[in-house]
């Protein structure tokens, strides 16, 4: 799905962050997102995943630890040559509002006085919906309005792509055309991303997990070393069989968890 | 919306402001005026027809971009409370016989009390460097009945004759208009919609959420500052040049979003446009049709824009943002 990382795009180093006074909810997070990786941060819900995708955009400011973007401090960025850089989309993108689809997705070039690459049309062509160019927003399905706004981030131009939960919500049909888009745009246009998600299946399907629980990670790398049932044990509070088929292909059984 | 459409609904507007220049309870020819004639029409009718336009201006721009920031459709102008406070002190102008702000009377003390109250209700609205819609919106609410009850008290225990003149100025009152107004009245209002102008794409990021927001570049903070800086500067100079009209800042929104769309690079100026044409002709038929007796204007827009509004309602959907 990827090569190797060869030079790393985002880090966080030794981030603390709280909601509250009386108790920390990450402390010492550690990570690193390298140039083309596509890593699913996988976790519980609560585990602190939107946090950490929060702190990594800048919308959410730690107490204590280093976030860097391309090397830089993310915070000493001007925040139009920030969004040049990175782009987040939140998980509930249930907007109503009549935008028209390429109202949206001109949207992306906002940080720029000169408009960059490609055009919106050229976009919504790329996530299949030159179609809908002209639709209101509001009439789109939830995996045609997860695909404009990723047309959006598209012309936005970002290297960098953080995502909470764009799966959530969607019929595995919509959940796969997501992420066949999203694995097309880091193979033909080398974009890194990371990303939330709960789903354990669909998390096989990655390179790279990172398994998170209370802030913390229990465990980074392939998923063959990571879902395990130890970690997945203490990850999501369930016992969860991880099994191979004849081909070496892992799937979930939940036989023993009932 | 074509640009060409655009193009033609704005003069069409501008036409309707020019129209009300000239029309009143007597027409008056531009081409054959008697110096009785002249004189009615440049220091009469021309200032009120400028202020006319400037406050429909500021009313149908600041109505489009607080129902924007609050994410709200009900929203208007005078829902911060913007519009009590400056009824308050306005009343107190009058009632004070001149005492307060001299010759100036009721624009001067309106803007005082519009002014206080934006910035009270800016600090309510205020927590951990920002402003917060949520806030904003109760914080306004609350005021608006606080000084509404506080301005019912000073009618109830007034004279007649000042109680008049004050109900007229709260329905909008635009026979007080005169020249001495529109420096400060068209330089309020046109900074604070160049500055909503400006900041129009921020506002279109802010409908999508906090978050898009800032992962488009924009200062989710500063930005929200900036606009509500911009509405409460029109809506003081609307109030504080003819009184609160009614259902221009609430509504014209919404009937140009029916033909415009809701981007606000466009939404902005046209609603701005319509809501200054909209309120010339209010004045114009309200200054009209019982000569020599004036209707306020706030009374004719609301006769003639609610009907059209609620069948523009039953004809769409003209609330979905």
């Amino acid at each position: 799905m990827s090569s190797a990382a060869d030079y790393t795009i985002l880090e966080l180093d030794r981030v603390n962050f709280s909601y509250s006074k009386d108790k920390e909810f990450i402390r010492d997070l550690t990570l690193s997102v390298g140039n083309g990786e596509f890593i699913g941060l996988l976790g519980a819900n609560g585990s602190g995943k939107s946090s950490i995708l929060k702190l990594a955009s800048g919308i959410l400011k730690p107490a204590k630890g280093k976030i860097n973007l391309w090397g830089k401090s993310l915070h000493m960025y001007r925040n139009k040559d920030r969004a040049k850089l990175l782009c987040y989309l939140p998980q509930l993108l249930d907007i109503n509002i009549r935008f028209r689809v390429r109202e949206l997705v001109s949207m992306g070039l906002y940080p720029y006085d000169i408009p960059p690459g490609i055009n919106a049309d050229e976009a919504l062509e790329l996530v299949g919906l030159a179609d809908k160019a002209d639709s209101f927003l509001t009439y789109l399905s939830g995996g045609e309005r997860r695909r404009a706004f990723l047309a959006m981030t598209l012309l936005q131009g970002a290297g960098l792509l953080l995502l909470d939960e764009p799966l959530a919500n969607l019929d595995i049909k919509y959940q796969l055309e997501i992420l066949k888009l999203l694995k097309n745009l880091q193979e033909k246009k080398n974009i890194s991303i990371l990303m939330a998600l709960h789903d354990i299946s669909i998390a096989l399907q990655f390179e790279k997990v990172m398994l998170i629980k209370e802030g913390q990670i229990l465990g980074f790398g392939t998923p063959d070393k990571i879902l395990t049932e130890d970690l997945l044990k203490k990850a999501f509070d369930v016992n969860i069989d991880i099994s191979k088929d004849d081909t070496g292909g892992m799937y979930i059984n939940y036989r023993n968890s009932f | 919306m074509t640009r060409v459409k655009i193009s033609i609904f704005v003069s069409v507007c501008f036409l309707i402001c020019i129209a009300s220049w000239f029309f009143g309870p007597r027409f008056i020819s531009p081409f054959s005026m008697n110096p009785a004639e002249r004189e009615i029409l440049f220091f009469i009718r021309l200032p009120r027809v400028i202020v006319a336009a400037l406050m429909g201006i500021a009313l149908g721009a600041s109505g489009a971009v607080l129902q924007a920031i609050l994410r709200n459709p009900l929203a208007d102008p005078y829902i911060l409370g913007i519009s009590s406070g400056a009824a308050l002190t306005a009343t107190l102008g009058l009632l004070s016989g001149g005492l307060i702000a001299g010759k100036f009377g009721i624009p001067v003390s309106a803007l005082i009390g519009a002014s206080f109250v934006s910035i009270v209700v800016g600090a309510f609205g205020w927590r951990r460097g920002g402003i917060w819609p949520e806030r904003l919106l109760l914080a306004g609410v609350g005021l608006g009945f606080l000084f509404h009850a506080l301005l019912m008290l000073l009618i109830s225990v007034s004279s007649d004759e000042a109680v008049r003149r004050t109900i007229f100025w709260i329905f909008g009152d635009l026979s007080v208009a005169d020249w001495s107004v529109i420096p400060y009245g068209s330089a309020l209002v046109i900074a604070g919609l160049l500055l909503s102008i400006f900041r129009s794409k921020a506002l279109n990021a802010l409908m999508l959420g906090d978050e898009l927001a800032h992962s488009l570049g924009f200062s989710v903070h500063k930005e929200r500052l900036m606009l509500f800086i911009s509405v409460v500067t029109m809506t003081a100079a609307s109030v504080s040049l003819g009184g609160t009209v009614g259902f221009i800042g609430l509504l014209i929104p919404h009937v140009v979003r029916f033909f415009v769309g809701v981007d606000n690079r466009t939404l902005i100026p046209v609603s701005a446009v319509c809501g200054g044409a909209f309120l010339c002709m209010a004045d114009m038929i309200g200054r009209t049709v019982f000569s020599p007796m004036e209707i306020p204007s706030g009374i004719i827009t609301a006769l003639i824009g609610s009907p059209y509004f609620l069948y523009l309602l039953r004809k769409r959907d003209v609330l979905g943002g």
